[in-house]
């Protein structure tokens, strides 16, 4: 592991030499907000000298709902059903962590089973959730056939969601207290069967994708992380893992049931294009490794929920709290903070997309080709939505 | 850049020939939603009672509780069901988490097409859609609970040592346990329509959550002026319509209520609840100081009115005082309530009988108004042979010679007859004096009218219940000071109308027992004998008891009236709201002249 | 981690240390102090990591509380820096000097709660409302249903009745206690 570099160094804000439009040497040009390279809505103020882009503004608001401000007028329980909206691919790390923290700060202890289940949906949804980032990373190479296959697969993951929980993509499932039900009848088995399939094809994309002459060329050494940007900017998960950097909160500070669980960090030596995609294709297969483990250990009776007061007017005493869990993207956090009433007095989500799709986009995008701006947005795997709440 | 990397995209050509994933485009085949799929909503309306838990909950306000035609509110129903406005719903299912009934779940449907946006704004259950009938979808796990569903214990003397004394049985509850109890309610006050006197229930557990006492002894006194004796003694009819008891236990209300009375001290009485208004110069007369005539008494001295109340017994609480033991209704608690009542300035003429010491018609001579709540005091017959026996004696009789402190004597076996409460409390005082009880009663132990939880306690301190027995006879038994009771054993006959099934004596099993005493409590009627009959020729009275107009106004304006001996539930909570609503009417009568 | 705490209350006159949970300590700083201890905090304690930054409108007290969330990856520690500062013309020291995504979250303080922070660039840019005239709209004085009623129409034909009121309407009118 690179030692933490000083800051200094990787502080300088891009800071180009003043922009003369009507010199008839540059084009703006905007991309987005409705761009499938991006997973959500938001757009690239973009500037080229030809296809080199010498500038690059992001623009975020297009999901701006005011959550955190809405929170506030809610209480402890209806805000359960809110936050899954904040982060649309990955919900479930929104409902797990709004639900320990308000359990943390309610002094509510989670029966075992629940943590199982849990964690059990968090890996689900990350196998999902990647399986849905393969398909937006190959098609914005201009591989459309991974796409069809990953989503594919992506939905028969959805559909034992579906069936566990009740909903496809906003589960509400994890529900301060425990959870709201437990595995249904046969549903192992086809969960397996499902990881089976996915394992397969997997392999398929990593022969059709990862070993593919123009993905290689295209995505070695594009948007290049150093070592040295990491901490400065924030950098998290797959995109600081592939800049050698052996952090995941899940080995670092485990939550749930992950200290029972046998995993390794991935890491790879430079945070580039290709080889943040490598990390999550190995993510990939660790993921189902690891719903393979949990399917295997976990308790199949005992309570699945706290004793609960009545939520109808549930007061939390005064406190606050920090809390965290390593989504695809990285650390996905939750700081609460309550007043005693019923209602919450701030919460503030912490999405790991604030960062890499606002500061470091801006940095890595001056010097690319507009042609691969689309794959280096991709390759950052952000969900604008958890920027602005 | 190696030849593998070229050649291997090409891979993607092994799935060229492969059964596509997705369905073929004709006939597109509905694909049906997950067994516990959160669809559209079905509201078993029958189930539903109305309590509106789905509204509150409801974060996106798409849930409107709306009047339905062919419903109407009644009893534990408020006739309001939930109409959802799926312009708004998010399928969060939090509504389905919450019904209290039970009546609410979601389908597995997920498909509805429509012209009118309005359609999507409906009732659910009430109106006719293509997923009536279905049996997938989400409903609450039964082990998953957003209230708690079972209520918090009140501690009880164990029955071995209740029994040896009469010192109160329910200890109260304490605050932490109060309060956790106080937070099991959902606050939809369907309890306030069936309280006969529609204290403000969800209001007053409120102020134990917020630790309020004042503020909640403000609130109970606000239609009820006997909180601390309803605490412990009330029939509580409002936890039997409570909604939380549909799938859980009931929200223990009664024992709130006392849990607030316990907490304030009767010194600060006088500081925090209201004070008499001027006075009026109006006097009025009450007849019976019992919890209807004392009802009355407090609401119309808080008016200003000067107010006497004759009693024939020597201390007042009628019933309260001289029916129910002090193991279930200790004289502080009683004391407490009734002195705050004569602290307002109530005149009590004890031992005062009307008809012996005060004509009635001077009374409605003499006042502006007169209330009427003399109670059911006379037992009812068994109308068996030998009822005269010197060892048969009434259950009243019984709990009054006990409440005087004098010794009843009963011997060491008692045999009580009935399966109401009084039954249950003069079984449970002839325990507490050391016989062993056999409890008769002619139907089963489902049908008695007692409390449950009498019943229960009654059994936990050893009484014997026989059920589906009928006395016959009282004999003399070979000791002069004992009786043999004849009874027979009852068979249940099914109503053929839908009633209720009634016993039938079986005259081929008859048994013979012998018991020192045999207490009958089969019931009460009331003497109206201090009523002159060119009076009582006026009023309607019927089966020895009122039939009041509005406000308990009987045909002759000043005559109000209330009370066991004016109504069909004869229980405390039942008069007290007579006294209150005698009391508004006799204010009203005295300030406009109008009648009810 | 002790002996740290010990030496920030000494140096830098931070108070209400408290243990959140296990890895979590919150501590309040004065504003004139808090970017020289934030830096001292990055560079000397390896707190390299700015989780992110926030405020609390703590109204009741006229004051913005802001909240710093820093992360030491060798031991495993976050630190939660809190600074009041006037609600009144709030303004704090600008640390985009000392984190690179600091600047954004400084952007959205200014946007959202109104409170500026000179020097840090395109702070006056918007960031995710764009042509706003209302006041900061995560000001605890910011009002969403009223706002939301003075823009927007309602559909026609809602309504809700109270079970309560609704029974003793129609089944106890004139009982209970006086309204």
């Amino acid at each position: 592991m690179p030692q933490p570099p000083t800051h200094s160094s990787s502080l300088d804000m891009a800071q180009p030499e003043p922009i003369d439009l009507s010199s008839g040497k540059y084009v703006k040009l905007w991309q987005g907000p409705q761009h499938p390279g991006i997973t959500g809505n938001m757009s690239l103020e973009l500037t080229l000298c030809g296809d080199e882009i010498v500038e690059c503004k992001t623009h975020v608001g297009y999901l701006h709902r005011g959550f955190e401000k809405f929170m506030e007028r809610r209480t402890y329980i209806q805000n359960f059903t809110v936050v899954c909206r904040i982060a649309v691919p990955e919900p479930t790390f929104n409902e797990y962590l709004y639900s320990a923290a308000i359990e943390e700060l309610a002094g509510i202890e989670v029966p075992e089973r629940a943590n199982w289940l849990r964690a059990l949906n968090l890996e689900m949804m990350r196998l999902a959730s990647f399986l849905m980032w393969t398909g937006g990373m190959s098609g914005a190479f201009g591989l459309y056939t991974v796409p069809n296959w990953t989503l594919t697969y992506r939905d028969y993951i959805l559909d034992l969601f579906e069936e566990l929980t009740g909903a496809r993509i906003y589960h509400m499932y994890i529900v301060p207290g425990g959870v709201r039900n437990v595995l249904p009848d046969g549903w192992k088995a086809r969960a397996l069967e499902i990881l089976k399939g996915t394992e397969k094809m997997m392999r398929e994309v990593d022969r059709v994708m990862m070993n593919n002459a123009v993905f290689k060329a295209r995505s070695k050494g594009l948007g290049l992380i150093p070592p040295d940007m990491v901490d400065p900017y924030g950098i998290v998960g797959p995109n600081a893992r592939a800049a050698g950097f052996k952090r995941d909160l899940r080995k670092d500070e485990p939550y749930l049931v992950y200290d029972q669980l046998d995993f390794e960090v991935v890491t790879a030596t430079a945070s580039d294009a290709y080889e943040r995609a490598w990390v999550r294709q190995q993510e990939i297969f660790q993921c189902i490794n690891l719903i393979r483990q949990m399917l295997e250990r976990m308790p199949d009776s005992g309570p699945f929920q706290a004793q609960m007061p009545n939520v109808l007017h549930w007061k939390i005493p005064p406190g606050e709290t920090y809390l965290k869990a390593e989504c695809t993207r990285g650390e996905y956090g939750y700081y609460v903070v309550t007043d005693g009433s019923e209602y919450v007095r701030r919460v503030h989500v912490r999405g790991p997309s604030y960062t890499h799709a606002i500061a470091v986009m801006e940095r890595l995008a001056v010097g690319t080709n507009i042609a691969d701006i689309a794959g280096l947005m991709v390759s950052l795997h952000t969900y604008p939505p958890e920027i602005e709440r | 850049m190696s030849l593998k990397d070229l050649i291997s995209p090409f891979f993607v050509w092994q799935r060229a020939f492969e059964k596509p994933y997705t369905v073929g485009l004709k006939p597109i085949v509905e694909r049906p939603g997950a067994p516990a799929y959160r669809g559209f909503h079905i509201n078993m309306s029958d189930d539903c009672v109305g309590c509106g838990s789905c509204f509150t909950i409801c974060q996106n306000h798409a849930i409107d509780m709306v009047k339905v035609d062919g419903l109407e509110a009644h009893g534990g129903d408020s006739g309001l069901r939930p109409r959802f406005d799926y312009g708004r719903c998010c399928w969060c299912g939090l509504c389905v988490d919450i019904c209290t009934a039970g009546s609410l779940r979601m389908t597995n449907e997920y498909a509805w097409f429509t012209t009118n946006p309005d359609d999507f704004r409906f009732v659910a259950g009430m109106e006719n859609k293509s997923w009536d009938g279905r049996t997938g979808g989400y409903h609450r796990h039964p082990d998953y609970h957003l209230f708690p569903p079972k209520r918090i214990e009140m501690e009880m003397l164990a029955p071995e040592e209740s029994v040896a004394s009469f010192t109160e049985v329910a200890k109260g509850y304490t605050e932490e346990q109060a309060k956790l109890e106080a937070d099991r309610c959902v606050e939809c006050g369907i309890c306030v329509a069936t309280c006969p006197a529609h204290m403000d229930v969800p209001d007053y557990i409120h102020s134990i959550r917020d630790g309020d006492y004042e503020k909640g002894l403000q609130l109970m006194y606000r239609t009820n002026p006997f909180p601390a004796t309803c605490g412990r003694i009330c029939t509580r009819r409002c936890e039997s319509v409570c909604p939380v008891g549909i799938q859980g236990e009931p929200v223990a209300i009664r024992w709130l209520k006392r849990f607030i009375v316990d907490q304030v001290a009767e010194a600060d009485y006088a500081r925090i609840l209201p004070n008499v208004e001027a006075d009026t110069g109006k006097r009025i007369a009450i007849v019976g100081a019992g919890p209807g005539g004392l009802s009355a008494a407090y609401y119309l001295r808080l008016k200003g009115h000067a107010v006497e109340v004759f009693e024939s017994q020597a201390q007042a609480g009628g019933m309260l005082r001289y029916g129910v033991p002090s193991y279930r209704l200790p004289d502080p608690a009683l004391d407490k309530d009734i002195e705050h009542i004569r602290s307002l300035g109530v005149e009590i003429h004890f031992n005062h009988s009307i008809g012996r010491d005060t004509a009635f018609s001077d009374l409605l001579d003499n006042y502006d108004a007169v209330f009427v709540s003399t109670g059911l005091n006379v037992p009812s017959q068994m109308r068996i042979q030998g009822e005269d026996h010197p060892r048969v004696m009434d259950g009243l009789k019984l709990l009054d010679d006990v409440a005087n402190g004098k010794d009843p004597q009963i011997g060491t076996s008692v045999a009580v007859i009935g399966g109401g409460n009084v039954a249950m409390d003069a079984a449970r005082v002839s325990r507490r004096l050391g016989a062993e009880v056999t409890v008769l009663y002619r139907r089963r132990i489902e049908d008695m009218p007692a409390d449950t939880e009498e019943i229960h306690e009654a059994q936990a301190e050893g009484c014997i219940f026989v059920t589906q027995a009928i006395p016959v006879e009282a004999l003399n038994a070979a000791q002069s000071d004992q009786v043999t009771l004849k009874w027979g054993e009852a068979e249940m006959l099914q109503d053929p109308k839908g009633g209720r099934p009634r016993p039938v004596l079986q005259e081929e099993r008859m048994h013979l027992d012998t018991f020192d005493t045999v207490v009958s409590a089969i019931g009460q009627g009331s003497n109206l004998d201090y009523i002159p009959t060119e009076i009582s020729d006026q009023l309607q009275i019927k089966w020895g008891k009122f039939i009041p107009g509005d406000y308990q106004q009987m045909v002759l304006n000043k005559l109000f009236v209330g009370g066991d001996v004016a109504n069909a539930t004869a229980d405390a909570i039942s008069a007290i709201e007579d006294g209150h609503h005698a009391a508004r009417g006799i204010h009203r009568f005295l300030d406009t002249g109008q009648r009810g | 981690m002790n002996s740290m705490l010990e030496r920030l209350s000494k140096e830098f006159r931070v108070t209400d240390i408290t243990e959140r949970h296990p890895g979590l300590t919150t501590l309040t700083a004065d504003k004139d102090v808090a970017e020289t201890l934030l830096r001292e905090l990055r560079d000397r304690e390896g707190y390299t990591h700015l989780n992110f930054m926030t405020a609390i409108d703590y109204i009741e007290r006229g004051v913005f509380t802001l909240v710093y969330m820093l992360h030491n990856y060798a031991t495993k520690s976050t630190l939660s820096v809190h600074v009041n500062i006037d609600r009144v013309n709030a303004e704090m020291t600008s640390i985009h000097t000392l984190w690179a995504q600091a600047w954004t979250y400084q952007r959205e303080l200014r946007e959202l709660w109104g409170i500026n922070f000179p020097g840090s660039p395109r702070v006056e840019e918007d960031f995710c409302l764009e042509g706003w005239e209302e006041i900061p709209p995560m000001r605890r004085e910011f009002d969403t249903v009223e706002y939301c009623e003075r823009t927007f129409t309602s559909r026609e034909g809602r309504g809700t009745v109270n079970p309560r009121e609704h029974m003793a309407e129609i089944i106890f009118p004139n009982r209970g206690g006086d309204k």
